[in-house]
């Protein structure tokens, strides 16, 4: 803590009184629940598709320690090396994305990943982050005060993603990159009209998605009738909670977690409540709003558009992330496949979240506070 | 909140809508506010609070997940099911204290049932174990977990362990059968890659008694012998105990009674079978020697060699009732005929009695009997001939297996249809030339005293209420037999099987409603083989065998064993009794045979039945017989059941009978091979009547008439 004199001018000096310590440690704590938690959830699941016990649980080490890296790396960037990276990102996303439709690998019936020699990789999940900056940066492009360029800009750029996600299909990334953007466009100050016809319009896509794709039929009716159909899933993941209770059964004494399919990506949550108890889901959930509702109480006292913009993208998109899988997880919503921040096994989920957290914190630091006319030039 | 004062004011300008003065203050500069900047503040407002916002819905959903938390977790959790959360390490059963009954004794992680004896003993009980195995691939590091896992299991093999556990498979056992307290200890090594697999062990707690009734069970819990590999399929599919018709009280008798003979007269094995003679229940099988039966796996097989129904012995003169049964049963002979005991030469054989024999030149089917005269037993056998004799064998399950569950029940040695000849027919006669399981001679013996019902013998308890459980019911049981004493004394006729049966008496079952059972013998020969049998015991060869007040009646028999040059061994013999008692109400065959015994000077050098088997049956009899409810009468009851059973040794002949004898003997071979024209409707060719036929003119022979009524009896 005290590595550095506030004297000192260095760089990294300069970050360490700068960065947001409270949400840079919540980060680090939710890594290291993502070490334990890998420990409880993965052998089960390792035994059962045939791999070595501990493959899951290196790889995630290995993961994992990349994704602290690029969480510092990228939180010692400035507001315009913020906005550099994500329209690389996107540009790049964009077109592994595209990619993914010619040389993606078919898992279970949506083509998502690109093989690479290590991993493969989920390009959509680097998109994300990338387009919630974007958009933000060109929002705030206004010329004379009038938003109509910059919206337009972003809307195409929305465009092609929704081509992209709805051929492989992705609907939940999708669903949560419109989310991110309406978010977006409500903080950026969108007639509270338009606010609600956009969130109407989502409404009408999913009734569309509804009839249009079985799956997701078929889910929202499992989730809708839970006395019929399989709900095997569901099912095992509460009867996990049911038996870990408010202190959970201890480390590594979970049974009902072997039987839990996923138990190491989307069903995680279940396993934390079935080992550890109410009492340290609770701490998770916690964690999650801390540094959803600290960052955006902070950004009340910014008064630079396009970080408030930026960050609101980006910590909105983390936190409905974090509540779409705890709350599929304890049937609050139906199922949909979406990981849980860094506790959820996954390489290309651990970076792209290290990448949103990384870019969160570097535009939280405190700035030295622009003067209005300066501050006023940035925006001309 | 990092930054309090900047919120602080811009919250102020929201109120006062006044944009310069403390805003002003605030950025720090002082600066013209124009039109643009207004708009900008304006719009950054409007941000503010929908940030503001937007962190209340968060709020609002996250705390929708907690609640719901708490309800999955704590408030309305859904119960996992039994499977998903099945213990790795079984509870530890809890066993009252002072159970001693096999029903009080439930452990629930065992799958095969417990087995007891008649009065619920256990015999055989799986005790609870786990065999600890390993993932080799999950193993971190092998050396030290062996060396942790020598700490619980001493006797671990290090170096075989630590192969295995550096193999690349995915399973490895390290140890079977470690008891629930090994188990849990190290289960809190907390090794990773070791698992436990709940397994079970049985165990004899009696250890050697009943060894080869009871079989084993291999490691995986399958019967391979005895009871065990009899009834697998109904130990593993039904937890209710087993319960066998053993007595374990007179098994543990006869064993020891056994034992001291065996080893008093240096013996190379030797059996024991106590039947009721009533149900066909075996109380009691034993083979010498025996092994502990937890100790299978390392018994010899000469120790697991159940002599009682998979040894096959020439039963030697112990088969004389048999042919003596047939004759009666077939019409052929009578009481009072009277047999040459002449040494018959046919051949190269001579067929004769011991020298030290001293016997009349003819003798009386009870004198036969009670001197156990070779050549006479020949003869009789002849006069019944090849095909009768054969198909009384038959008849009798003596051309077949034993048929007792236990899988080791064995074919008996006979010859073959063409090799049936005269000179078998004659060595069949005294029980040589046929190698019979001790088991079908018990049961042969049970079929000439219980009324003449062939049973199956069975080692599992007849669903009937179980003798000298209840005292009061033991007592009830022997008044009742009391009773008929002095109905025995006044009338001539010795109680039956019948009667027995008429009085109702728990504790007796009516041979006839056993199951299988089979009338082989008329009721009236069935009697007069009680009391030739009781005759051997008071005035033949069987003396040594009687126990005051119990009429105990038998059958001495002493057969040369065949060496391995095919000719009898002169000095090797096989001792052995077949008897019943009580004989005026039979209850309990008792069987004894001595395998090769050598002679001591108490028996002046002789190793017969009489000197070496007939003892033992003595000893079980007096000690065992109390158990099972049955007191030896008093002297004076004892002797007029003893009158009224008895017969005397050269019967009468009833007037206008032609009885067999000097003169008239028509299957000797020395008087040719042609019967006499008197004799041919008896002979091999006719057709053998029916049973019921038969019993219709039954020789109505009943002692108390021998002498006056005989006439009467002669005519009808």
């Amino acid at each position: 803590m005290s590595g550095y004199t506030r004297l000192d001018n260095s760089k990294l000096a300069r970050w360490w009184w700068t960065v947001d310590r409270w949400t840079l440690a919540c980060i680090f704590m939710l890594i290291g629940l993502g070490y334990v938690l890998m420990l409880a959830a993965s052998p089960a699941v390792a035994a059962r598709i045939g791999a070595t016990r501990d493959m899951f649980i290196f790889k995630q080490v290995v993961f994992l320690a990349i994704a602290g890296s690029v969480v510092l790396a990228t939180s010692l960037l400035s507001p315009r090396g913020v906005r550099n990276l994500a329209f690389i990102g996107t540009v790049l996303a964009i077109g592994a994305t595209a990619m993914t439709l010619v040389h993606g690998i078919e898992i279970k019936g949506a083509r998502r990943w690109i093989a690479l020699p290590m991993m493969s990789v989920q390009p959509s999940e680097f998109l994300k982050p990338c387009f919630a900056v974007l958009t933000a940066w060109l929002l705030t492009r206004r010329v004379a005060g009038r938003a109509l360029p910059g919206m337009i800009g972003a809307f195409a750029v929305y465009a092609v993603i929704l081509l992209l996600l709805k051929s492989q299909p992705d609907i939940g990334m999708l669903s949560v990159i419109t989310t991110v953007l309406l978010a977006q466009l409500f903080i950026d100050g969108l007639n509270l009209m338009l606010v609600g016809a956009g969130a109407g319009g989502m409404v009408a896509a999913f009734i569309g998605a509804y009839a249009a794709f079985p799956h997701v039929r078929s889910r929202v009716q499992r989730f809708l009738h839970p006395d019929k159909g399989d709900h095997y899933q569901i099912d095992t993941a509460l009867q996990a909670f049911g038996n870990g209770g408010l202190t959970g059964r201890g480390p590594g004494e979970g049974r009902v977690k072997d039987l839990l399919p996923d138990a190491h990506a989307d069903f995680v949550f279940a396993v934390a409540g079935e080992e550890f108890g109410f009492i340290l889901c609770a701490i998770i959930i916690c964690i999650f709003c801390f540094i959803v509702v600290r960052s955006l109480l902070k950004l009340i006292a910014e008064d630079d558009p396009f970080v408030i913009i930026a960050a609101t993208g980006l910590v909105t998109g983390f936190g409905l992330q974090a509540f779409v899988n705890m709350g599929s997880t304890l049937h609050l919503i139906p199922t949909k496949g979406m990981t849980l921040p860094f506790i959820s096994y996954g390489g290309s989920s651990a970076i792209s979240v290290a990448l949103t957290l990384g870019m969160l914190l570097a535009l939280t630091r405190r700035r030295t506070r622009p003067v209005v006319r300066a501050g006023a030039a940035v925006y001309a | 909140m990092s930054d309090p004062q900047g919120r602080e004011s811009n919250g102020r300008e929201t109120v006062q809508a006044a944009p310069q003065g403390a805003a002003a203050a605030a950025f720090g500069t002082d600066v013209n506010v124009t039109g643009g900047e207004l708009r900008q503040r304006a719009r950054l407002e409007r941000m503010h609070t929908r940030l503001l916002a937007l962190s209340g819905g968060f709020c609002l959903i996250f705390g929708a997940v907690g609640v719901k938390l708490a309800l999955a977790t704590m408030l309305a959790p859904m119960a996992p099911a039994a499977r998903q959360i099945a213990p790795q390490v079984p509870p530890i059963p809890k066993v009252e204290h002072g159970a001693a009954l096999a029903g009080d004794i439930d452990i629930p992680t065992v799958h095969r049932a417990t087995i007891t004896d008649r009065n619920g003993q256990i015999l055989a009980i799986s005790l609870p174990l786990a065999s600890v195995y390993a993932n080799p691939q999950e193993m971190i590091d092998p050396a030290e977990t062996v060396d942790r896992l020598a700490s619980v299991l001493p006797k671990l093999n290090r170096a075989e362990m630590l192969a295995r556990l550096q193999s690349k498979k995915q399973f490895v056992y390290l140890a079977r059968g470690i008891t629930p307290d090994q188990e849990l200890r190290i289960n809190d090594l907390g090794i990773p890659g070791i698992y436990f697999e709940p397994s079970e062990k049985r165990h004899y707690p009696l250890g050697r008694t009943a060894t080869q009734v009871m079989g084993a069970v291999d490691i995986d819990d399958h019967g391979v012998a005895g009871v065990e590999r009899a009834f697998d399929r109904r130990l593993t599919a039904d937890r209710t105990p087993l319960r066998l018709s053993l007595d374990i009280r007179v098994q543990a008798v006869a064993r020891e009674e056994l034992q001291a003979a065996l080893t008093n007269f240096k013996g190379i094995g030797a059996c024991s079978i106590v039947m009721d003679v009533n149900t066909g229940e075996i109380l009691a099988m034993v083979s010498l020697p025996d092994y502990d039966a937890n100790e299978f796996g390392k018994a010899d097989p000469n120790d697991r060699f159940n002599r009682c129904v998979t040894g096959m012995y020439e039963p030697g003169s112990t088969f004389k009732l048999q042919t003596a049964a047939m004759a009666l049963q077939d019409n052929v002979v009578h009481v009072w005929d009277r047999f040459s005991s002449r040494p018959i030469h046919v051949g190269r054989f001579t067929i004769s009695d011991m020298k030290t024999d001293h016997f009349a030149p003819w003798l009386s089917l009870p004198e036969v009997l009670a001197y156990s005269s070779n050549p006479a037993s020949a003869h009789i056998a002849l006069d019944v001939g090849a095909k009768r004799q054969r198909e009384w064998l038959k008849m009798m399950g003596f051309l077949d297996r034993v048929p007792v569950e236990l899988p080791e029940a064995g074919r008996p040695v006979v010859p073959g249809l063409s090799n049936w000849g005269q000179v078998a027919v004659m060595t069949i006669g005294f029980g040589h030339g046929v190698a019979e399981s001790p088991l079908a001679i018990v049961r042969g013996t049970a079929a000439t005293t219980n009324g003449g019902f062939l049973l199956k013998p069975t080692v599992l308890a007849r669903p009937t209420p179980p003798d000298g459980l209840a005292p009061a019911a033991v007592q009830a049981v022997s008044d009742k037999i009391d009773d008929k004493a002095p109905d025995a004394s006044v009338q001539p006729a010795i109680d039956d099987t019948a009667s027995a049966a008429q009085t109702g008496n728990a504790g007796i079952g009516n041979p006839a409603d056993a199951p299988g059972a089979e009338r082989v013998i008329s009721p009236q020969n069935a009697e007069l083989l009680r009391r030739l049998l009781r005759l051997d015991v008071t005035k033949g060869t069987g003396k040594t065998s009687e126990v005051e007040g119990y009429l105990v009646g038998g059958k001495t028999g002493t057969a040369e064993k065949v060496g391995a040059n095919g000719r009898y061994l002169k000095h090797l013999n096989i001792a052995a009794f077949t008897s019943v008692f009580p004989m005026n109400r039979p209850r309990y065959a008792v069987y004894v045979m001595i395998d090769s015994p050598v002679a001591t000077k108490e028996t002046h050098g002789w190793t017969t039945a009489a000197w070496v088997a007939a003892p033992v049956v003595r000893q079980i009899i007096s000690r065992a017989a109390p158990m099972l409810g049955l007191f030896p009468k008093p002297p004076a009851e004892a002797a007029a059941l003893d009158a009224a059973l008895a017969i005397p040794l050269e019967p009468s002949i009833p007037s206008g009978t032609r009885s067999l004898g000097p003169g008239n003997d028509p299957g000797d071979p020395g008087e040719g091979a042609s019967p006499k024209p008197g004799r041919a409707r008896v002979a091999d060719t006719a057709p053998r009547p029916h049973l019921d036929a038969k019993l219709r003119h039954e020789a109505a022979w009943i002692p108390g008439r021998t002498a006056a009524d005989s006439s009467g009896a002669a005519t009808r």
